[in-house]
């Protein structure tokens, strides 16, 4: 519990309309994203400028009280949940865009600003931001760059920390420094930015950040491919581009998702298939056109038996509409769902899809593939219920021993959702102890009262 | 799994950015109350009320959520723990549930209504000893109330197609008492007779959003006897022809209500969708008012008939298929206009910076004339173009119509 003298401090800090503590407030910071991850703050404190998050940090770390930054609350990783109370330091009110430099393509954020609000923003100037988390319509920017948030897109264009120029974080002695710049190139010493990128809050507290934005490409072009097989899907990605192509997005869907997205939207998605692949080519109409044709002719020849090329951006939507059906279908299909967030390297997509499929029937559980195929982040999902005490332990063997396949195939624990809690339990295992000490040695320096998001990643 | 997306979509959170006042943080707490580890507290009061019940969220949620269904119902089940309040028990159950009370009361303030400064036309707006409480401008009540000009029966001109009832709504009764006559004439004059049963109710809105069930579903048992034999019940506010609609989903507990009700609701129709989809009558031989020639129009979506009713194709087809007007969409035609009932009485703060991005809409479509079919929508539309010292005038669709 925080002394009330505190709390009166943090409102002279922020105002008293800035700092909540009923309880009914404090609950409604309990979570995140995820379903299980559930831990009250003492306090909760919307900061709206970098002073006032120094202010907050200098209390903090006198006191040693935690903080957890938290932006939209979307993440699902339990990442921005006040695992060990104190504050939860709630960025969703430092919304503004400061600036978009069309000369240089780059964009001055606060860090509470929503996704799609940016993208909405900047396309009235033809500009995008390519990392595209599927959480976009509440993910923050504060959040994206600290989780190093990926999505569909990355296959092309990569993942936030490419399009992160420079930061201006708070430290949690208070200090405000600023790491890397508005350049595309900087050298200038240790590149201490990227640290902060996918720290998930436990270094400091990001209170302004300058985007690298691309222009919006002219033209863009979607294919589905069918497939009798989910392994030959697989590896019709990585055939794809080693014949030169690279698509902004693939995306699998697998016969499950198929027919629960035809139950709830009937488009003609063809319900025998074992898995189709969407692909989307983006760039001048000319190369798209091209890119399509080199698409279709590749994957007949890796085993698709049916190749469509949308007509028109209509019929594309359509597709892209049931891709993201997907996402409900599998939530809406069951109470819990483990979403895996492991990747592989490209070429070993089949292996990890076969595996599933082994662990599928050796648990005798539902395992849905509906991912990221293009970067090898396939988002292996098992539908199961926490209240079916059997079936739930079944599932997370299952789960266990797919992070473990992941491992031994060369891939990583996480792609793009982070550790928070929900990945601890792998955490360790995974990563080489001396690596894990370099890290904490770096959480100490920057952080020697751990009162940045203490209790995730490896404690 | 909880997503957020609801975020994006939220009117009030887009004000205020905390996670009580959107639809994920509602349903966790209502979640814990159901488990009995939340009280319905004063703040808990507070939060469920703090929801302008548009269906934004509802209209977009992945895990298609009915939390519009989640919030009524624990209102409802706050007032049978902790009752209604005095102030909504005055008014719900003694003036709201009765009918001539209810008259009695606007008619009080129909004659004291000279105290208040009147702006411009028929636009009056709070005193300046209370202007503390917000520089309001309300719709001037009428000289005399619908109630009292309407005839039971008006017969159809030429063949009778139908007949059907005139649900008339408070709004329309007291404050538009035109529109009514409007939508009267323009029914018998496409061949449907009209009736207008005398013991007709108010549409129950507030209350049973409110979550005073009990009263609710009084109201909702007389507009079921008054409007008894009747081929279509026809109502020109968005507003009540959804509430109508809703009673079974909301008020049925046991099957003889649930039938009771739900036939009440297969007759009920909006008057948009009734010419449209009823009469189906084409756009183009509708004729427009010549004052409105040469005008640029543009609609504003009232929550009631767009996501309570899926009402959306009618009322443009009739505005895109009436010559002599240029119709132009708005960008956000389907945000709230931030109204929401009783929630602007509560919350007019928030309802000024909802209605301020709702103008921003209106202002960029550079038409001459708002649109819309729902008194609410119209009282609130009318408040923040003088606020925002707009030249946009509000109307109901059907004023446009001869």
């Amino acid at each position: 519990m925080i002394k009330a003298s505190l709390i009166g401090e943090l409102q002279n800090i922020v105002g008293k309309e800035n700092v909540l503590t009923s309880q009914e407030a404090l609950r409604a910071y309990s979570y995140d994203g995820t379903t299980n991850w559930i831990r009250e703050p003492d306090v909760v404190v919307f900061p709206t400028t970098a002073g006032q998050v120094s202010a907050v940090l200098k209390i903090a770390n006198a006191e040693k009280i935690p903080v957890t930054p938290r932006g939209g609350g979307t993440n699902v990783s339990g990442g921005s949940v006040p695992w060990l109370g104190g504050i939860a330091l709630v960025m969703t009110k430092m919304n503004q865009i400061l600036k978009i430099d069309k000369e240089n393509l780059t964009a001055t954020v606060e860090p509470g600003v929503v996704l799609q609000d940016l993208t909405l923003r900047i396309a009235k100037d033809r500009l995008f931001f390519p990392p595209d988390p599927q959480s976009f319509l509440g993910a923050t920017l504060g959040g994206i760059i600290s989780e190093n948030a990926g999505g569909p897109a990355c296959v092309k264009y990569g993942v936030t920390k490419q399009y992160i120029l420079g930061i201006e974080v708070v430290l949690p002695t208070g200090e405000i420094v600023s790491l890397g710049g508005r350049t595309l190139k900087n050298v200038v010493g240790y590149d201490l930015l990227h640290i902060f990128i996918s720290a998930e809050g436990t270094l400091g507290v990001i209170t302004r950040a300058e985007l690298k934005l691309l222009p919006i490409p002219p033209a863009k072009k979607t294919i589905m491919a069918v497939y009798d097989d989910v392994a030959a899907a697989g590896e019709s990605v990585y055939r794809v581009l080693e014949n030169g192509v690279i698509p902004d997005k693939i995306e699998l869907l697998d016969n499950w998702v198929i027919n629960r997205i035809e139950e709830m939207m009937p488009i003609g998605l063809p319900k025998d298939a074992g898995a189709v692949l969407l692909f989307e080519c983006d760039g001048i109409a000319e190369a798209v056109e091209k890119e399509s044709e080199k698409i279709a002719e590749t994957t007949r020849k890796y085993g698709a038996r049916e190749v469509r090329i949308a007509r028109d951006d209509d019929d594309a939507n359509k597709y892209w509409m049931a891709r993201k059906a997907g996402f409900a279908a599998v939530y809406g299909k069951t109470k819990t769902v483990f979403a895996e967030d492991v990747t592989v390297p490209r070429g070993r997509i089949p292996n990890l899809i076969n595996k599933c499929k082994e662990l599928a029937t050796k648990y005798d559980v539902e395992i849905v593939v509906l991912g990221h195929a293009g970067d090898g982040n396939l988002h292996p999902a098992i539908l199961t219920d926490v209240n079916n005490k059997d079936h739930y332990e079944r599932s997370v063997k299952a789960m266990h021993e797919i992070i473990e396949a992941a491992v031994e195939l060369g891939g990583v624990l996480s792609g793009e959702h982070g550790i928070g809690l929900e990945k601890q339990k792998f955490f360790n295992k995974v990563t080489n102890p001396s690596v894990v000490n370099m890290m904490k040695g770096v959480k100490s320096l920057l952080d020697p009262n751990n009162i940045m998001n203490p209790g995730k990643i490896w404690d | 799994m909880k997503c957020g997306f609801c975020s994006f979509f939220c009117p009030v959170y887009q004000e205020e950015r905390t996670e009580t006042s959107v639809a994920r943080g509602k349903n966790y707490l209502t979640k814990l109350i159901l488990k009995g580890e939340q009280e319905f507290t004063p703040e808990m009061g507070e939060i469920l009320g703090k929801c302008l019940l548009c269906k934004r969220c509802v209209a977009n949620c992945p895990s298609k959520t009915q939390i519009d269904r989640v919030v009524v119902a624990a209102r409802a089940q706050m007032v049978k723990e902790k009752g209604l309040g005095f102030i909504k028990n005055l008014i719900f159950r003694r003036a709201m549930a009765n009918r001539k009370a209810m008259g009695r009361y606007a008619r009080l303030m129909q004659a004291f209504q000279w105290l208040m400064p009147k702006t411009e036309g028929k636009v009056r707006h709070l005193p300046d000893f209370i202007k503390s409480l917000g520089s309001r401008n309300f719709p001037e009540l009428a000289k005399t109330f619908l109630r009292d000009q309407v005839k039971p029966v008006y017969p159809a001109v030429g063949p009778r197609k139908m007949t059907v009832g005139f649900f008339m709504g408070c709004a329309t009764d007291f404050v538009y008492p035109d529109l009514g006559l409007a939508l009267i004439t323009f029914l018998t004059g496409h061949g449907v007779e009209v009736r207008v049963p005398q013991y007709q109710n108010c549409c129950g809105a507030a209350i049973l959003f409110s979550g005073d069930f009990a009263t609710a579903r009084f109201l909702a048992d007389e507009n079921v006897k008054a409007f008894k034999d009747l081929d279509y019940i026809v109502t020109a506010c968005g507003t009540c022809s959804s509430t109508l609609k809703d009673y079974r989903k909301y008020l049925a507990e046991n099957e003889e209500q649930e039938k009771r009700y739900g036939e009440l609701e297969s007759r009920v129709k909006d008057v948009t969708e009734f010419i449209i989809d009823v009469l189906k009558i084409k756009p183009e031989e509708l004729t427009l008012k010549k004052e409105f020639e040469g005008k640029t129009v543009t609609w504003h979506d009232p929550c009631h008939l767009v996501r309570y009713q899926n009402i959306k194709d009618q009322p443009r087809a009739i505005l895109k298929g009436l010559k002599g007007l240029t119709y132009v969409e708005m960008p956000n035609a389907d945000l709230c206009c931030g109204m929401g009932g009783s929630f602007s009485v509560y919350h007019y703060d928030i309802t000024k910076k909802i209605a301020a991005k709702k103008m921003e809409g209106i202002k960029a479509t550079g038409a001459d004339i708002v649109v819309t079919a729902c008194p609410g929508c119209m009282i609130n539309l009318l408040d923040n173009v003088l606020q925002h010292k707009m030249t946009q005038k509000v109307y109901h669709l059907l004023e446009l119509v001869q």
